[in-house]
């Protein structure tokens, strides 16, 4: 899982670089995309690519490069979602103004969640979350106390099992008209984008350096000063953050949330994504979305057999690609970077 | 007074089913450092076993048990041989969190493969205890009896294996230090291929145990595994007699919430519980202190 951290400054402009270029082609094929596909489905389709490709990169940031091992992940995504749809609901906030403080309802729960699990390692973090994100799940589907009536039927403080809808949009649709996804599109992708240089940026600073230090070695790390709990509590935060974002994005382009977000089939495509693509790589997430959407796609002939081919996918890539696509990419090209440096010494 | 045997009755049976589920998880997690999460789902392989067994083919329902037990034990060893055994070769340091979500896709085949090939439809357990006995104030199903029974008696079989033969020993063995098993000779390998299939077959019994009191579904043993994660938690990850005492204390702690605040809240109670009793002991009740080689 280690990636090649230190590098000497050569190389760590080159990687610089690399990323630049890699961004450029990814945002003018994205870009481009709209005005090439006409249909209506396959830019849902995106929309929704970009969506997870958002909540994966957040995960890998956690998971790949900090090395915390969260499943509460969805239920980040499920707070910012909900903190949306709660406060355009209930408090009539402008639909941007309600993302916004779904984001920071977001960051306020991880920060709870982080007090409690932080403070353990490895799989006794992941069990926790995963009971957590849970336990909110259940709470959500069993509220059956009326908090409001809504003509006829009533509705519970949390929505209850089927949650909330029709609380506000982008206001696309006067604006676009027929083209209102693509309106959708580009604000989505603008979300996306923010999200990816923002891990872009925490990677490259002196925080992702003490995150990947802590993840590698963690003894030498907390002997170099790296305070643990307030690097990973930290990192948990910024990260729920940004997953609170796509939550709240995805709220408002849907115009519904419900407790389905929580599923575990959901966590764990998003786990399939970092994996396929490559945990603790920085493109790994986005190739793994175009990989696993495209797979999807296939897959949707197959029908019944979809999840099963999903699953078995996710253990076929775990034991044989450990660092996924673009981790095995990578470590190619080192190796023939190596095999030129050595040719040419021998000139 | 009646409020009272009801819990009792319930916790019991639910503390005995978890401490069986518990145990398996405990046990896989405790001599090799691999958190099975396919162990729900072979809950319900169990589960549907006997219903094969008994209605498809029509054999008495006790070849059930068998059926389901080696069911287990066979998709352990598959477990082994195509997950576990590939990911040790290649592994390293990355092995736990791998195989845990190795483990999550394998799951997750699982129990499609149980939804397509018996559908999704809730199915009646053809094992079944009829009847039940009066205690003055409540009463006390024999099938509740019936399990705690069964648990007890694979409990004690699986003690016995870890505590006095020749296998048990290697098991041991191995959880304390893997590389000095192996310079004293013992098939570490081999030992490993035991101790899944072992962690199979309670998995299977279990789920027949469990389907008695719920009913078949591909995702029965998903709520049970999520319990008795947090039991092994609690009782500090590897520890079996901890787990299982955890296993019963909990059941009845949760029992008791449900009895007196509504069944939605067992859960969240339980995990707050658990959540308070890690910030006092981060390695679990009963666990000590490891000191890890970084």
């Amino acid at each position: 899982m280690s990636d090649t951290s230190i590098k000497t400054s050569a190389s760590a402009r080159n990687g610089v670089r690399a990323d630049l270029a890699i961004g450029i082609v990814f945002l003018a094929c994205a870009i481009a995309a709209p005005f090439v596909i006409d249909s209506k489905y396959l830019i849902g389709q995106l929309i929704v690519g970009l969506f997870w490709a958002a909540i994966a990169v957040q995960w890998n940031l956690l998971f790949g490069y900090a090395g915390v091992f969260s499943l509460a992940q969805m239920a980040l995504f499920a707070v910012g979602g909900y903190g949306t749809a709660m406060t355009a609901t209930y408090l009539g906030f402008n639909i941007w103004v309600a993302i916004l403080s779904g984001a920071v309802a977001a960051t306020i729960f991880s920060m709870l969640v982080g007090l409690a699990c932080l403070r353990l390692q490895g799989v006794y973090v992941a069990l926790l979350t995963f009971a957590i994100s849970n336990v909110v799940y259940l709470l959500i589907v069993t509220d059956t106390a009326c908090y409001e009536m809504i003509g006829t039927t009533c509705r519970q403080f949390t929505g209850g099992p089927s949650g909330f809808s029709r609380f506000g949009d982008f206001g696309m649709r006067p604006l676009l008209r027929g083209d209102w996804v693509k309106g959708n599109y580009a604000i989505v992708l603008a979300g996306f984008v923010l999200t990816l240089v923002s891990s872009w940026v925490i990677i490259r600073s002196p925080m992702g350096l003490a995150f990947k230090a802590l993840r590698d070695n963690q003894g030498y790390a907390i002997a170099r000063g790296i305070n643990r709990f307030h690097t990973q509590l930290l990192v948990f935060g910024i990260s729920a953050f940004f997953t609170g974002l796509t939550g709240g994005l995805y709220a408002a382009h849907f115009q519904a949330i419900g407790p389905s977000v929580f599923s575990m089939s959901t966590l764990l495509f998003i786990m399939a994504i970092a994996v396929v693509g490559g945990t603790g790589t920085f493109w790994g997430p986005v190739l793994g979305t175009i990989v696993l959407m495209v797979a999807d796609e296939l897959m949707r002939d197959a029908g019944q057999f979809r999840t099963l081919g999903l699953g078995l996918l996710i253990t076929v890539f775990v034991v044989l690609l450990p660092r996924g696509i673009v981790g095995r990419l990578s470590d190619f090209l080192a190796t023939l970077q190596t095999r030129r440096n050595a040719s040419r010494q021998g000139d | 007074m009646d409020i009272i045997i009801a819990i009792l009755v319930t916790g019991l049976t639910n503390g005995a089913l978890y401490a069986l589920a518990t145990l398996g998880l405990s046990l896989v997690w405790g001599s090799m450092g691999m958190l099975n999460m396919a162990h729900g789902s072979m809950l319900a392989l169990g589960g549907y076993m006997v219903f094969t067994m008994a209605v498809g083919i029509g054999l008495p329902v006790w070849t059930g048990f068998i059926a389901a037990a080696a069911a287990g034990a066979i998709f352990g060893g598959l477990l082994y041989f195509c997950v576990v055994r590939p990911l040790l070769k290649s592994g390293g340091p990355g092995f736990e969190t791998s195989v845990m979500i190795a483990t999550v896709g394998i799951s997750i085949a699982l129990e499609n493969a149980l939804l397509l090939s018996y559908g999704g439809q809730p199915l009646s357990q053809p094992f079944a205890v009829a009847g039940s006995v009066n205690l003055g104030a409540g009463v006390m199903p024999w099938l509740n009896v019936t399990i705690v029974l069964v648990a007890l008696l694979v409990m004690a079989v699986m003690g016995f294996l870890i505590s006095k033969t020749k296998m048990g020993r290697a098991i041991r063995a191995t959880a304390l230090n893997r590389d000095a098993a192996l310079l004293m000779g013992v098939p570490v390998e081999w030992t490993y291929l035991q101790v899944l299939g072992l962690a199979g077959a309670l998995a299977g019994i279990c789920g027949v145990l469990l389907s008695a009191v719920t009913q078949l579904s591909p995702t029965l043993g998903a709520d049970p595994m999520l319990k008795a994660f947090i039991m092994c938690v609690v009782a500090g990850l590897g520890n079996l007699p901890g787990a299982v005492i955890s296993a019963f204390g909990l059941a009845l702690i949760e029992a008791a919430v449900q009895f007196g605040l509504g069944a939605r809240w067992g859960f969240p109670v339980l995990l707050m519980l658990v959540i308070a009793i890690l910030i006092w002991r981060p390695n679990g009740l009963f666990g000590r202190a490891q000191i890890r080689r970084m």
